[in-house]
């Protein structure tokens, strides 16, 4: 291909691959993964792949990657003008690039370049509220409740009417930004006010939260068909964003019913929306009804795992489907791919060491930098091994201190109870020392930062923390607090959960290490797809 | 085996993706099976086709020596990793791992890692080879550190640097002995080694990087030399950063390159290396900094740069091969021993998280904050500049910022003073309000050189605002040529892009394109890659 026929590439037909620009929080190397197979794949069907993208830490701008990459700006007018020099092309594909690379989709049709896969009308159907949930009432595929306002009267109107707590955000969103879940009018009148630019044209969504499992789905269509090569399910509950949250593949908890509902849904709506390529959904389960809560008609930071998971080489199949192949031609029926044998966890990994001033729980916006992948044998073992690939010293030593908020109190008792069989001594502040107490479980107490030293801050900074569980709270003045023991957790190293479903998970690992057994059992890429893990070769 | 870097992670970002995965092409080029390991599997090093055995499993001493034990690889290449690839190798030797099963290191030997790594043996050697570096202390307990806070005399200010930490994580800049204390304990905590460097603060001086490389042979060439737009005192990570350098004299630029390839030989590095120099503005001394003996952010970024692809290079001769036995790919026809030469200006722009964690400092100093970056080709530094602004996704096209003329002169001031990732918007709106160069220049520090680019960018706004309406084609041409998109233009001229588009496009004003071929068009390139710019000549 090295230009030695001139005549021989001008036979060729060309497409265009928008990359994804800097690595950010909520747009991280993923989708350059995918923009780089997007780029084999055209080349591998014969066509001549053009890439621009500016990020220089990336495989996508390697200067093999491509037939021909530019080293540009990804605007319209820096696209145009490549598209100008490049033309006559096939045309452009978006879908690869992230949000960077989707919101050049409307422009460059307004300006007239053919967009490969589903088309800007398909990715404004995803992003209109008011037409999204026409769709979805039409094609009965239920959502939470809520709707899209554009000033702050409307917004208290639609949370008196669906009720407290609410979900709000700014329509388009990438990673989960200003995404808050407001408990009260005070809050969401706050919100309204200082978190977001609202006006007619940048509207915000109201919807009910709904306090379930969530679990997102990946899937690929030709326009007919709909192949779903897996579903994760995420570890922590609704609330915390997608990118922030464990996840496990197969599904641990979701019944078969629910399973296939969702398989139904997205196989639906992939055709009522035209998708030709990649979506993503999001789900919220309640009981065991599924309920949408995202659909993006792109690539995802899920497509990787998937991909290397079920052995579905995900961006190839979605990129001949955008060429117009269909599945079946590629040797796929449609529908959900089955299970594989060995489960894997996904788990995010955070840069706060780095960042003074960043407050680490968990929520619906998005922290994190950057996600591993632990597989194995079983579920509680694939977590082990995520959670020492995320950067915890497992299994853990030292001491647990709790810091419960009320509400959470509760839930935390059968979970701390257990820590403390397997051997963690637990040290609580006054309201959880009580509680602990109250319910017959030993723990030492500790002060506050506000009832003076010797506190937890110096039992943390003397090294004999080894674990903290801070959930947070609404109370502001107690907030105040756990924000200075979080920061401490992290300048100390100290692991620090914010969930008490990543509370569960690690007990889960923790215990099966202490059933014994391998748990340092490794196997290849391949190996996990051929599914037998077999007796240990070591 | 090849050791990735795992998570991406502030210091730690995608770079060692496209280092790992070049490497493993280039070592399965010339016959040899590769096993990767690397617990990330949103990188294309993690697909089956990279290497012949692939694991996706926990970057810890534990699990790699369970994958040693089964795959029996002869040799490991511990410097395409990142740091976390290199202290994974170095501690999988010291527990005995390596020698138990007779895993060869490749490349770079351990011991030059520590004598570039370990601060006092790196001073030693630079002292042994008359190359200058700042005094410095080494501090180890809280004791030795209150010592030293309580010292008559000291240089401040002081810069606190910890041993062995990804981006120089829990480093700063003390002013008084209280501050010293305080970012030194942290730097302790944080630092493996338990260790934390103090020096003399070289706040002020240029900060220039060569990217060098070194064979068994003892064949040492020059990739290319980077400047940081902002002086000393903000680490390179989070620099605006230019290459080749702009600044330098030509007695400089060659002072420098021979200290960096005095370096990697009294090292002994085989393969790529990266060199921090700084140099007073004001005299002809320097010293050496930091040196990293492995395949580095910075070298991906002189890699692309140049189009030399350092990663490909360092693991063939890791493998043995020498510079002279090496095709440089992007041309096809020179060796690995040619030195590249460019004919445009490079400009890297960090990206910030800030914009999603607005509660966050927002300072920039030794400690890495920025998740990714953005690089731009062009002509000119003022045109690449105005490239790589637009390449940040920021919701500006252009030096205007939003909120920029809200600032008081007060506050800009402060942030002309105190590097932020708003420093380079402030520096535009203070030419905006009509400071001189000579006061940006000692507030800043940055070198006049850059400032008067940065004025010119901003006297064509001044002008496109005055003629308004009423713009004429040369100034749309000169506008163009610096580097001004259309929208801005267009706002400024009270018009639409499509008309400003048209227009242009009417009067014959567009791009051409140029190519990166790492000889400046010496040879014909086989795998191009292009920028624009608003020249006469398209390269095809």
């Amino acid at each position: 291909m090295n230009g030695k026929s001139e005549a021989a590439m001008e036979a060729k037909k060309k497409v265009v691959v928008l990359g994804s620009g800097p690595i950010r929080i909520g747009q991280g190397i993923e989708f350059d993964y995918c923009s780089v197979h997007c780029v084999w794949a055209l080349r591998e069907a014969g066509y001549e792949a053009v890439i621009i993208n500016n990020n220089p830490e990336t495989v996508s701008t390697d200067f093999d990657t491509s037939d021909r990459l530019y080293f540009e700006p990804l605007t319209t007018e820096d696209v145009l003008n490549v598209l100008d020099r490049e033309a006559p092309y096939h045309g452009v594909i978006v879908q690869f690039g992230g949000q960077t690379a989707i919101n050049l989709a409307a422009p460059l049709t307004e300006m007239g370049v053919p967009i490969l896969g589903s088309s800007s009308r398909s990715i404004d159907l995803a992003e209109d509220r008011e037409q999204f949930e026409a769709l979805l009432r039409e094609l009965g595929i239920p959502k939470p409740e809520g709707r899209a306002v554009t000033n702050p009267e409307d917004a208290v109107v639609v949370a008196n009417e669906i009720g407290y707590p609410c979900l709000v955000r700014p329509s388009y969103v990438l990673g989960g930004r200003a995404m808050e879940i407001v408990y009260a009018e005070e809050e969401l009148r706050s919100y309204m006010r200082y978190a977001v630019d609202v006006s007619p044209k940048a509207p915000i969504l109201v919807d009910r939260y709904i306090m379930g499992k969530e679990a997102e789905v990946d899937c690929i269509s030709d326009g007919e068909r709909c192949l779903l090569p897996g579903i994760m399910e995420h570890i922590e509950r609704a609330g915390v964003h997608s990118g922030d949250s464990m996840a496990v593949y197969p599904p641990q908890t979701l019944k078969p019913e629910t399973i296939a509902k969702m398989t139904d849904y997205a196989t639906r709506l992939a055709r009522a929306m035209r998708v030709i390529g990649l979506m993503n959904i999001q789900f919220v389960v309640e009981g065991d009804e599924p309920y949408i809560i995202e659909v993006n008609p792109r690539s995802s930071r899920t497509v990787p795992y998937l991909s290397k998971i079920t052995g579905i080489p995900m961006v190839k199949v979605a990129t001949r489907c955008i060429l117009g192949q269909s599945l079946e031609s590629q040797g796929y029926a449609g529908g959900l791919w089955p299970d594989q044998k060995n489960p894997a966890v996904k788990a995010p990994v955070f840069s706060f060491q780095k960042l003074v001033g960043v407050d680490i729980p968990l929520g619906p916006e998005m922290k994190s930098t950057g996600e591993i992948l632990g597989q194995a044998e079983d579920y509680p073992r694939a977590l082990f091994k995520a959670l020492v690939a995320s950067g915890l010293d497992m299994p853990l030593k030292g001491g647990l201190l709790a810091t419960i908020a009320d509400g959470d109190k509760a839930e935390a008792l059968p979970l701390l109870k257990e820590f403390a069989a397997l051997g963690f001594p637990l040290y609580a502040t006054g309201g959880t020392f009580q509680f602990l107490r109250d319910e017959g479980v030993t723990a030492e107490q500790v002060n506050k930062i506000s009832e003076g030293g010797p506190n937890l801050l110096d039992l943390i900074h003397g090294g004999q923390v080894g674990l903290l569980i801070n959930t947070v709270s609404k109370d502001k003045r107690v907030e105040r607090e756990g924000a200075q023991i979080r920061r401490a957790s992290v300048e100390r190293g100290v692991p620090c959960l914010t969930s008490l479903d990543t509370a569960r998970a690690l007990l889960l690992a923790l215990r099966s290490h202490k059933e014994g057994g391998d748990m340092l059992r490794v196997r290849t890429v391949d190996e996990y797809l051929a599914g037998s893990i077999g007796p240990s070769a070591v | 085996m090849v050791i990735g870097s795992g998570p991406i992670v502030i210091g730690q970002a995608a770079e060692f993706d496209y280092a790992g995965a070049q490497a493993c092409r280039a070592l399965r080029e010339e016959g040899v099976s590769v096993v990767l390991v690397n617990s990330n599997p949103a990188t294309i090093m993690t697909d089956v086709e990279m290497a012949d055995r692939v694991y996706i499993e926990p970057l810890t001493v534990p699990f790699l020596r369970t994958i040693i034990e089964r795959e029996r690889p002869d040799g490991l290449v511990p410097t395409l990793g990142g740091q976390t690839g290199l202290n994974l190798a170095t501690e999988l030797a010291r527990a005995g791992v390596l020698e138990e099963f007779e895993v060869k290191l490749l490349g770079t030997p351990l011991e030059t890692i520590a004598k570039a790594e370990d601060r006092e043996q790196f001073r030693a050697l630079m002292r042994e080879i008359g190359e200058p570096v700042p005094d410095s202390h080494i501090i180890d307990t809280d004791e030795a550190l209150e010592d030293l806070s309580r010292r008559e005399g000291l240089p401040w200010p002081l810069i606190v640097r910890p041993a062995y930490t990804l981006g120089g994580s829990g480093g700063g800049i003390a002013h008084t002995p209280g501050e010293l204390n305080e970012i030194g304990r942290r730097g302790m905590r944080l630092s493996p080694t338990h260790q934390v460097m103090v020096e003399r603060c070289l706040v002020g001086w240029k900060e220039i990087e060569y990217e060098v490389m070194r064979d068994a042979n003892d064949t040492c060439i020059t990739i290319c030399n980077m400047e940081n737009f902002d002086p000393m005192g903000v680490h390179t990570g989070d620099s605006i950063v230019v290459a080749p350098s702009q600044t330098l004299s030509d007695k400089e630029y060659q002072m420098l390159r021979t200290a960096s390839l005095k370096i990697i030989r009294a090292l002994g590095i085989e393969g790529g290396c990266n060199v921090q120099l700084a140099l007073d503005p004001k005299s002809l001394n320097y010293f050496i900094i930091e040196v990293n003996p492995r395949v580095s952010r910075s070298s991906a970024l002189a890699s692309k740069a140049t189009g030399y692809p350092i990663a490909r290079v360092a693991a063939k001769i890791a493998i043995g091969l020498h510079l002279d036995e090496i095709e440089n790919k992007v041309t096809g026809k020179t060796l690995a021993c040619f030195e590249p030469a460019l004919d445009y200006c490079v400009v890297k722009i960090p990206r910030w998280p800030f914009d999603k964690f607005t509660s966050a400092d927002r300072r920039i100093t030794t400690q890495m904050k920025a998740t990714g970056e953005v690089m731009a080709l062009d002509r000119s530094f003022e045109s690449a500049l105005m490239k790589a602004v637009r390449c940040l996704e920021i919701g500006t096209l252009s030096l205007r910022y939003k909120g920029a003329n809200l600032w008081t002169d007060m506050q800009i001031e402060t942030l002309l003073t105190t590097p932020t990732d708003e420093r380079l918007f402030a520096i535009a709106e203070a030419f905006r309000r009509g400071l001189m160069i000579e006061e940006v220049a000692q507030l800043t520090h940055v070198d006049p050189w850059f400032l008067v680019k940065v004025r010119t960018l901003v006297r064509m706004e001044a002008a496109l605002r005055a003629a308004g309406s009423n713009l004429s084609a040369s100034l749309l041409h000169a506008a163009k040529h610096l580097g001004y998109p259309d929208r801005t233009i267009a706002d400024l001229a009270g018009r639409t892009e499509r008309e400003i588009r048209d227009w242009r496009k009417a009067l014959g004003i567009v791009p051409c394109y140029k190519m990166v071929d790492t000889c400046a068009a010496e040879f014909e390139a086989v795998t191009p890659y292009f920028y624009s710019c608003y020249d006469r000549e398209d390269e095809h």
